[in-house]
């Protein structure tokens, strides 16, 4: 390899069709002289641009576009040669860092020579070693193309805002499961927003049985195990859910505020008490009729109850997780979006609350496609206000559109699958730990369970990892149509259709 | 005294017949190694304006436009004739500098033939065969290669370090035009070039005893000149008669040429497609006027006309010809090779004029 082009931050470099370097590769490029080195990633790989190639691929086809058949008599076998001119490749990569002795700096104001500087691949683990990518807390993510484990630190994570985003499965949650299970087996608290409940299964083994979190695993179903009690609500929490999730009107707010009071001084807060006031409160009848159907939202939710008894599941589960580490797997599965709004509300409500009593020290909160139920203003809050609390986020998502760009600018930890799609590689690229280029040109070619770790869980070196498998439970898959009896009947109704496709593959 | 080697050139040749004698390639490998091995070691200067030649007898036309033309008395029309089904084959050649040494420069040479069978073009391309010439091994490298093939030639004066190039891939080209016409049968043999005998480069025997195979096979040699000097009233020939109507030709005689030169061809002005594109189409003397004509009507009712020019000898000539990226390879080759060192000597026409130097051409000629 020679180091052939600098231009910004991006090296080209001339290969050989026998050094076999591919897309995310690392390189060390040596200027002996100046005892330094350049460590750049490779992002592209193109034909070098070799004089003459055109009109070798032109002159061996004639009038109508056949090849000419022939003979080459090549006594000296130049052949060989030609062919290897003709494959060079010419690597674009983006410089990461600078070496000096042992000392990675992020520094590349430097230039290395042309002529006398030496290109070698830099072994991943060898990369990891110098960047310091280990620590005391070890997460095995999976392994590297060049099979070397690839092993974060989970204070990396601690304190964080995460991203895991990919096509649809390419393994995502997967990912998300992985690092859940990891950061339990390191005490932490973790809460799971689960959309499709596919988190429910994280404490048995893929035959069904107990795995090691089995008695960490909390899974809380909305009106099923999971209720609320009105009387332990915070004034505040059940405001956010009328104003954010029922979208109740400022003035309705006021007027349900002075009722919440008046129940609360007389010691009887229930539903019926509820909604006896409301309908006997002296207010304008508009402002009546705007509470009633809030109200009605609330019953039917079938998460409040009156009966303390089967209430409060969640703080309960969180101080147990406190003492172990634990996950709360809140599983919305079945829940409408209304409904899914205000559990959140009252989660994250419940959650800010008992940090902000230091109740709870800090939780990993975990948010499969949280634009189906985050309310707008929650995002802002999650990136500034909500860390300060002690909730680190991630956002696991499919669609990267429905993640603010200012999430991305503020993502300190991007975990990608493969993309095809411009649109969202864009929206990715926007990301602050990383360069378009990198994002645009590495995902799009990513294998599934293949993701490109960025940001500080590499030490801002963008690696290609091979997620390693997990032994839990399965749930949330896609339900289809041609599965067992019904496809092995098509099959039969059928049978000289699916033989013949069976001949001709 | 050159060693012999024990390479030997690929046996299997396309050729309809096994009858060719191979000696020249044979002795263009050998000494092609021999040469090469005493470069080891050295270093290598980058020819800096590549410069491909095509072997072709331009300059012996020079000769032939002090003659006084005789107008043509009418344009013979032609009319393609894809019947019988004619076996179309052309010959062309190549040669190449690819640097200097310190003792001498190192040139690369490759042969084509090609032809055309029905619908389908073929073709065998030998070499490249690469040579280090100094200027103790010009005159024996010459001398043993003129040897190898035309062993009663006497040598004449040996080439220059600047004519080297072109008059070995002369050697080879006459080497298969040879064989082609001694093994083809009933075809069509197109040359590039003319039939102007008597120069250095194509001695009068050499290219009579082509001929008369092609002859005796009953092939026909028709040489196609791509560019001509031999005028008419102070007109270029190829564009002295716009007037005529294609496919034709126009029999331009009475040329005599300046002995020793021998014309051993009727030279034409063939028209033979629209777009006012006219070449010197030499055909071989010693067949009828008749015949001479009908080989032209095979040659258009068999072969595709681009420009009036054909497809055959167009890929003849696109095959052998080197491009940038086999030039690269072949300086990998003796760099990887040889050990030959790479030096960059400053370009002397750039440094003093700029984007004004005009390269090799202008050199001095010693």
């Amino acid at each position: 390899m020679r180091l052939y082009k600098k231009e910004g931050n991006i090296i080209q470099i001339l290969s050989f069709p026998n050094e076999n370097v591919e897309k995310g590769d690392y390189l060390l490029i040596e200027d002996a002289e100046a005892q330094k080195a350049l460590i750049a990633q490779v992002i592209d790989v193109q034909f070098a641009n070799i004089p003459g190639v055109l009109e070798e691929l032109l002159r061996s086809l004639p009038d109508g576009g056949g090849l000419i058949q022939g003979e080459d008599i090549d006594p000296l076998e130049i052949a060989p040669h030609i062919t290897y001119i003709q494959d060079s490749r010419l690597l674009i990569c983006k410089i990461r860092a600078t070496v000096e002795g042992e000392i990675l700096s992020p520094s590349t104001s430097w230039l290395p020579s042309r002529s006398q500087s030496s290109v070698r691949k830099l072994p991943i683990a060898t990369l990891l070693k110098l960047a310091k990518v280990n620590g005391n807390l070890p997460i095995t993510l999976g392994v590297t193309k060049e099979n070397s484990l690839l092993t974060i630190d989970a204070s990396s994570l601690d304190g964080r805002l995460n991203i895991i985003t990919g096509k649809k499965e390419t393994g995502k949650s997967h990912l998300s499961k992985l690092l859940i299970t990891s950061l339990l087996q390191y005490k932490a608290v973790v809460v799971v927003l689960d959309l499709n409940g596919e988190y429910t299964g994280l404490g048995l083994t893929s035959d069904g049985k107990r795995n090691a979190y089995y008695n960490k695993i909390h899974v809380l179903t909305p009106a099923q195990n999971f209720k609320v009690a009105l009387k332990q609500l915070h004034l505040n929490v059940i405001l956010n859910i009328l104003i954010h999730a029922l979208h109740l009107p400022g003035t309705s707010a006021r007027e349900f505020r002075r009722i919440w009071q008046y129940l609360k001084d007389k010691g009887c807060l229930t539903l019926h008490e509820l909604g006896e006031a409301i309908r006997n409160w002296n207010c304008n009848q508009n402002v009546r009729d705007a509470l009633f159907s809030r109200y009605h939202a609330l019953v039917n939710s079938g998460f409040f109850t009156d009966n303390v008894a089967e209430a409060n599941l969640l703080e309960e589960c969180l101080f147990k997780a406190r003492e172990e580490g634990g996950a709360v797997i809140i599983n919305l599965r079945n829940t409408s979006p209304i409904d899914r709004q205000i559990v959140v509300e009252y989660v994250l409500g419940k959650l800010v609350e008992l940090l902000t009593s230091w109740r709870l020290k800090a939780v990993f909160l975990f948010a499969e496609e949280a634009h189906l139920y985050l309310r707008e203003t929650y995002w802002d809050d999650i990136v500034t206000r909500m860390r300060h609390f002690g909730i680190f986020t991630t956002f696991i998502t499919n669609q990267p559109d429905t993640i603010r760009e200012n999430i991305y600018r503020q993502a300190d930890n991007i975990f990608l699958f493969n993309f095809t799609n411009e649109h969202d590689l864009e929206v990715v690229s926007r990301a602050a730990r990383v360069d378009a280029e990198t994002v645009k040109s590495i995902a799009r070619d990513l294998p599934p369970h293949h993701c490109l770790a960025l940001g500080k869980v590499v030490r801002d070196f963008p690696i290609v990892v091979k997620v390693r498998a997990l032994d839990v439970k399965t749930m949330g898959e896609t339900r289809l149509f041609f599965t067992g009896s019904r496809a092995e009947g098509v099959s039969q109704a059928f049978p000289t259709a699916s033989g013949s496709f069976g001949e001709n593959s | 005294m050159i060693e012999q080697y024990t390479i030997t050139t690929t046996p299997k040749y396309n050729f309809p017949q096994t009858t060719i004698d191979t000696a020249l390639p044979q002795r263009f490998l050998e000494l092609s190694l021999h040469t090469l091995k005493q470069v080891q070691n050295q270093t290598l200067q980058l020819n800096q304006q590549t410069i491909q030649q095509t072997f072709n007898n331009t300059n012996n036309q020079e000769t032939l436009i002090t003659q006084q033309l005789v107008p043509p008395t009418q344009p013979i029309p032609l009319n393609p004739k894809p019947e019988p089904p004619t076996t179309i084959a052309a010959v062309d050649t190549s040669s190449i500098k690819l640097g200097e040494t310190s003792k001498g420069i190192i040139i690369a040479v490759r042969g084509t033939t090609i032809w055309k069978k029905a619908k389908n073009y073929a073709y065998l391309r030998i070499g490249p065969f690469i040579f280090h010439i100094t200027e103790e091994n010009l005159q024996e490298v010459y001398r043993t290669l003129l040897k190898a093939y035309f062993p009663e030639q006497n040598p004449q004066a040996s080439p220059s370090f600047l004519q080297i190039p072109m008059r070995m891939a002369n050697l080879l080209e006459k080497w298969l035009q040879a064989s082609l016409a001694k093994t083809m049968k009933d075809s069509l043999i197109l040359f590039d070039g003319s039939l102007t005998a008597g120069t250095a480069d194509t001695p009068t025997q050499q290219l009579k005893e082509i001929l008369a195979a092609a002859r005796s096979n009953g092939n026909t040699v028709l040489a196609f000149t791509k560019v001509t000097t031999l005028r008419f009233n102070g007109c270029l020939i190829t564009e002295a008669f716009p007037a005529h109507k294609p496919p034709c030709l126009i029999e331009v005689t009475n040329i005599k040429p300046k002995p020793p030169l021998t014309l051993l061809g009727e030279v034409y002005v063939a028209k033979l497609a629209r777009g006012n594109y006219a070449f010197r189409l030499d055909i071989d003397r010693e067949l009828p006027t008749q015949k001479r004509i009908e080989a032209v009507e095979r040659l258009l009712g068999n072969d595709l006309m681009m420009h009036g020019y054909p497809e055959t000898l167009r890929l003849a000539h696109i095959l052998c010809t080197f491009t940038a990226n086999e030039v690269i390879a072949m300086q990998h080759f003796i760099q990887q090779r040889y050990r030959l060192k790479i030096i960059e000597r400053p370009d002397m026409h750039r440094l003093l004029f700029g984007p004004f130097g005009k390269g090799e051409d202008h050199h001095e000629v010693v």
